[in-house]
């Protein structure tokens, strides 16, 4: 009883900054969700409409879209940084010259601040002054324009969060190969395993719980990526790129639609925890049999 | 006259103007003295007149009065979230925000705003001796509430104006060319036609001769609403297209079927020649908002173009940033025929006459403080250095002062053009609901630029979704 006690109260103050910080920001997004709410409509009071701005939902074609271009991206960048990650890891397990200078510079990605990446890719491919478009006018008379294409504009924003979050995945993947104990390997060499097998049978198994646990940190971040995105496309050209972060940014703050801007979060909040929990049970479910 | 006697005289005018300035320090010195040690939070948008603001005007002040000035210089988007969630809140953070002309609407129907008027009417012992409301240009109407009570103290004020390059439009040979090619002088285009037969001849002649110049340039990002403004605060308008095509007398009309003129004729031609352009600019255009425009013209990429007046200085002037240094001139834009005469009758006008005040919110803490810093940047003797700096003029006086009619000079008579025709120009719509209906039909405007959707079909969708947002905030009926 006693130790009961002083567990609760050691977890106090955790438990507050989460109902402070969280669960009540949730609670009131979740209320706001239910009001049509703009301040500067001819009546700016918060009104309630029941699931008004859930039918409305159903029906908007730019969140539809938005939600479309958003699955788009979050599968090609994830499996993107998920492969990339996972060669450079294997790499990164062996000695080569200069492999702690490449470690470092490879890493350095992390550690720039996403509105930062963002300027810097749209100096870089911005037409006419961008090194980007240059160089592919340059050497195979490509006409890039990030401006004019929507497909360029999508694969450059893939191209982007690859580029910085594949160190993410790389280190968490090092970290568990470096991890994994050496006797399946020396077992499965003994028996003639070849290389696909030992990775199939062993390595993939082994590491699985690492790659879950990164592709949950990945596809929750891309879901929700804003910054690098404004700062590279602006969520264009059109609706290109107006992935649902962004959009909902554009709902909420220059359109101060506050109660339409809180309907959507909380779908996609609930949209995310299904299809995390979707690839928890594909990803488990043929571990568990 | 005699040495001693212009000793003398220069002498008494040395104790004379040392005595006013004395006599200014001591009332700044004594009205701060409740509020020395405070800090006073400012949030602007990072431009060369805000720069100035937080680099040397807060600094000046700080160090007259003990009272801290903090100003924070973000992002044209960053700012507006910041401002508004602050006085939405009513968290209190900043004591100043930077209000720009179109966005006093939305604020004045929320009561954000402090009146300053009735502020400094309230407090005697607050109001400067040199601060005067009178000494503002009419720009400062812009800020006023019905009851004529200012709620916000004018900083900026420029238009949108049409550069062009002097060096090219003066040259023999190309004039010649232009002449054989076109059978009329080179001169600024008057009418659209004109625009845009320069704009083709430049295009094509910095082709021919393999040169980075086109002949015009576009501020048509394809998801960024820099373009959706440049279509309509600067090309609308001088089709005859005014505040936005909606009638706000006719129950916010903006379709033609409802009296409105968002998908009228005249827009339509106006949205073709504009796209029309947009096809011969820099290929950079349709990823360019108000900034790169200002530097595509730096770079001495573009014959011609409009450019917002609050890039006019450094583009005409700071060779560390401009290869055009010295070969900028300025114009009216070119306009539809009847669009002069409703613009010099009050009918309507011809672009984008812009800018931006400070005001202080409801919600502020420091509400006096607040306001001795805005008078403080309001005074006649802080206007001409800041003019320099920045290419902006809010005060009357402030165009006759040697160092303004100097860089006048070098800005190809900008100055001029603001005072003489700067009523030709006007703010945007007194529309409550500006943010909302921009972002309403941006979409659909991007998919213009883009070509999914045609020009007529496009403006057809956007006076639909216009009509649409409004009913839904409820302005129309």
């Amino acid at each position: 009883m006693q130790s009961n006690r002083m567990g609760w109260i050691l977890l106090a103050p955790t438990l507050f900054l989460l109902g402070v910080f969280g669960v009540v920001p949730f609670l009131y997004v979740l209320w706001l969700a239910f009001q049509r709410w703009n301040p500067f409509g001819a009546n700016p009071d918060i009104v309630y409409i029941g699931a008004d701005n859930f039918r409305r939902l159903v029906f908007d074609a730019e969140f539809l879209a938005s939600v479309g271009a958003t699955s788009g991206f979050v599968v090609f960048a994830v499996v993107s940084e998920l492969i990339l990650g996972y060669f450079l890891a294997q790499a990164l397990m062996k000695n080569f010259p200069g492999k702690a200078w490449f470690r470092t510079i490879h890493t350095l990605p992390l550690i720039v601040a996403p509105i930062v990446v963002g300027s810097v890719w749209r100096l870089m491919t911005t037409p006419s002054i961008g090194i980007i478009p240059h160089l592919l006018d340059e050497w195979f008379g490509f006409q890039m324009n990030i401006g004019t294409s929507a497909p360029t504009a999508f694969l450059l924003t893939i191209i982007m969060d690859v580029w910085h979050w594949t160190p993410l995945v790389t280190l968490t993947l090092i970290a568990a190969l470096v991890s994994l104990p050496p006797d399946p390997f020396e077992q499965a060499q003994i028996d003639g395993a070849s290389k696909s097998q030992i990775f199939w049978y062993i390595t993939l198994p082994m590491i699985q719980p690492a790659i879950l646990a990164t592709v949950f940190i990945r596809l929750m971040d891309a879901l929700r990526t804003v910054d690098e995105v404004w700062m590279l496309t602006g969520g264009g050209p059109g609706a290109a790129t107006r992935y649902v972060g962004l959009h909902i940014w554009k709902i909420v703050f220059p359109k101060t639609d506050y109660g339409y801007g809180a309907t959507i979060s909380v779908v996609v909040l609930y949209l995310t925890i299904v299809v995390c929990w979707l690839l928890y049970v594909a990803l488990l479910a043929p571990r568990n049999k | 006259m005699s040495f001693s006697l212009k000793a003398g005289a220069s002498a008494l005018a040395i104790l004379l103007s040392a005595g006013a300035a004395l006599a200014d320090d001591a009332f700044w010195k004594k009205a701060a003295e409740p509020y020395k040690g405070m800090t006073l939070r400012g949030v602007t948008e990072a431009t060369p007149p805000s720069n100035y603001i937080s680099d040397v005007i807060a600094k000046e002040f700080e160090e007259l009065t003990g009272i801290r000035v903090e100003i924070e210089t973000t992002s044209w988007d960053q700012m507006y979230t910041k401002a508004i969630q602050d006085m939405e809140a009513g968290t209190g953070i900043y004591d100043m925000v930077y209000i720009e002309q179109d966005i006093i609407y939305a604020y004045l129907s929320r009561d954000f705003l402090v009146n300053t008027t009735q502020k400094l009417a309230d407090n005697a012992a607050l109001k400067a001796p040199n601060y005067d409301e009178a000494n503002f240009t009419t720009f400062a109407n812009y800020f006023k509430g019905d009851n004529g009570d200012l709620f916000g103290i004018p900083m900026e004020a420029f238009i949108k104006l049409y550069l062009y390059r002097t060096d090219l439009f003066g040259d023999a040979d190309i004039q010649a060319a232009f002449k054989e090619k076109t059978g009329r002088d080179l001169v600024p285009a008057k009418t659209h036609a004109e625009y845009a037969e320069i704009a083709q001849f430049f295009t094509d002649y910095g082709q021919a001769n393999d040169m980075e110049l086109w002949g015009t340039t576009a501020q048509a990002h394809t998801g960024h609403v820099a373009s959706w403004y440049e279509y309509y605060e600067s090309v609308a308008p001088t089709f005859g297209v005014y505040n936005w095509g909606i009638d706000a007398d006719n129950n916010y009309a903006a379709s033609v079927e409802n009296g409105g003129q968002m998908n009228s004729p005249e827009a339509l031609a106006a949205m073709e020649w504009w796209l029309s352009m947009r096809d011969i600019a820099p290929p950079e255009s349709p990823a360019s908002t108000w900034t790169e425009v200002g530097t595509t013209f730096a770079a001495g990429r573009a014959a011609q173009g409009l450019v917002y007046g609050e890039n006019a200085a450094w583009i005409a002037s700071d060779e560390s940033k401009s290869r055009v240094v010295g070969n900028v001139g300025v114009a009216l834009p070119p306009l539809a025929e009847g669009v002069m005469a409703d613009a010099e009758s009050g009918a309507g006008y011809i672009g984008y006459y812009d800018g931006g005040a400070f005001g202080i919110p409801v919600t502020s803490k420091n509400k006096e403080a607040a306001i001795l810093f805005l008078q403080y940047m309001a005074q006649e003797e802080v206007q001409p250095g800041w003019a320099v700096a920045a290419p902006r003029i809010t005060h009357t006086a402030t165009y006759e002062a040697p160092e303004v009619q100097a860089m006048n000079e070098e800005l190809g008579g900008y100055y001029d053009l603001l005072r003489d025709q700067g009523y030709l120009f006007a703010g945007a719509p007194p529309y409550p609901f500006h943010a909302q209906v921009r972002e309403a039909t941006a979409p659909i405007f991007f998919n213009i630029l883009l070509g999914e959707v045609s020009p007529k079909d496009g403006l057809d969708q956007m006076a639909a979704a216009a009509e649409a947002e409004l009913k839904n905030l409820g302005y129309r009926k």
